[in-house]
């Protein structure tokens, strides 16, 4: 149950991330999303 | 369209962005998933029958921690022994003696059971900030055998989250929170435990519903590390252990004896020898690419066992076992503990002449060293 929890979480923060990548206006903004959106999926995937 | 720009702003340069974060994962998730896929081990001459830990205890089934075990039946009466392999999967020499014995035993008395990966969930990942390669490969008879190089402990995909302080169930010993996925703190293992204790308490069923008469876990250790090219055994296999030990030594293999310290929990050697009646034993050899002070962690480190700060830390009086330019190769390690097995079953066939634990098919440590591993895999 911890484990969905989790994933739920780790999906919606990728999710709130995402739309900020299309929504700011600054190219650095964009990227650092992007980097952050990284580390999101793979926990949201389960890989160690 | 001025709306889609508002909402939207520079939104090529987003999808480039987003075409990137798939690349990376596109690099990064195939080396995970190939982890997870069990090397190949081949059944030898002697396998009649390959087991899962969920055989003895059905919790396990369809879990990571669902190790093989293969069982190597003479069909003559003699004892049972149970050795295990991969406790540790940063420690190869331990279940490539395993691998090998599966591969090449031939039994003439008695009954094995072999664990190659007995934290199979510890395989699928490497330790965190360590740089160690994820597969060696070694050039065996019959091709190229690529391996897994592992973690010490359980994966976090199967167990999560650590405690800050693991508390062993059974005695109340307080270790580190990390320590909640070492197999080798969580014996004798419960039922309803975590995801490691489930793994120790299919082993530990296995050994009383088998009646295993001899129990040998395999190791390695840092050059550092005081226990080190070394039997340890629980108070009862004293006896056995003794004998092997100079026997072995009568075989120009030195190896130092240890008992189990009685109020070190959830160990192998304490846990299953104070559980179950098996004589329960746990060898060591000496890792360097395990080791703190060890350099550039690669395949040649894994397979040779030569490193520089290794070199300076002898000349220093820093280590616990002799160590010059030759390093310590895997075959090396490897002899010492298909060595160590062979002379703790001789003396256990000796001590019990009506249950013997004999077989054949496995080099001596003389012809480990000399030949390699190549020619047995």
């Amino acid at each position: 149950m911890i484990t969905i929890i989790y994933r739920l979480i780790v999906v919606l923060a990728a999710v709130l991330v995402m739309a900020e990548l299309f929504s700011q206006k600054s190219a650095k903004l964009k990227i650092n999303a992007a980097i952050i959106l990284v580390p999101l999926a793979l926990r949201a995937l389960m890989i160690a | 369209m001025d709306s889609t720009v508002k909402k939207f702003p520079r939104l090529p340069l987003s999808l480039g962005l987003v075409a990137a974060v798939c690349l990376v994962l596109g690099l990064v998730i195939p080396s995970d998933l190939e982890m997870r896929k069990p090397d190949t081990i081949r059944k030898g001459p002697g396998v009649t029958e390959v087991k899962r830990l969920s055989d003895w205890f059905p919790g396990l089934k369809g879990s990571a921690g669902d190790s093989e075990v293969y069982v190597l039946d003479s069909g003559k009466p003699g004892g049972s022994a149970l050795v295990i392999g991969g406790t540790h999967p940063n420690e190869p020499a331990g279940w490539m003696t395993a691998i090998i014995l599966v591969e090449n035993a031939k039994p003439e008395s008695g009954k094995l059971f072999i664990i190659t990966n007995a934290n199979a969930s510890g395989f699928t990942h490497t330790d965190y900030m360590e740089g160690e390669p994820r597969h060696f490969t070694i050039l065996g008879a019959s091709g190229p055998r690529k391996f897994r190089f592992g973690s010490r402990a359980t994966s976090p995909v199967d167990q999560w989250p650590d405690p800050d302080i693991y508390v062993h169930a059974a005695s109340g010993q307080r270790l580190s929170g990390s320590e909640t996925r070492n197999l080798n703190r969580a014996y004798p293992g419960r039922p309803d435990g975590t995801f490691t204790e489930k793994v120790t308490f299919a082993i530990t069923s296995m050994i009383l519903a088998e009646r295993i008469d001899v129990t040998v876990d395999l190791h390695e250790a840092s050059p550092e590390y005081p226990v080190i090219n070394a039997i340890v055994a629980h108070d009862r296999a004293m006896k056995v252990a003794s004998v092997a030990v100079l026997n072995l030594e009568f075989d120009g293999v030195t190896m130092g004896l240890e008992p189990s310290p009685v109020k070190l929990h959830g160990l192998s050697h304490r846990e299953l020898g104070d559980a179950t009646d098996t004589l329960a034993i746990l060898m060591e050899a000496a890792n360097p690419s395990q080791g703190r002070l060890r350099g550039v962690t690669d395949e040649a480190l894994i397979l040779k066992g030569q490193d520089p700060f290794y070199l300076k830390a002898k000349a220093l009086g820093r280590l616990f076992v002799p160590y010059d330019a030759k390093g310590w190769p895997l075959e090396t390690r490897v002899g010492r503990h298909a060595a160590g097995l062979a002379a703790i079953f001789a003396a256990w066939s000796e001590q019990h002449p009506d249950r013997p634990i004999t077989y054949e098919g496995i080099p001596s440590y003389d012809e480990f060293v000399a030949g390699g591993l190549g020619k047995l895999l």
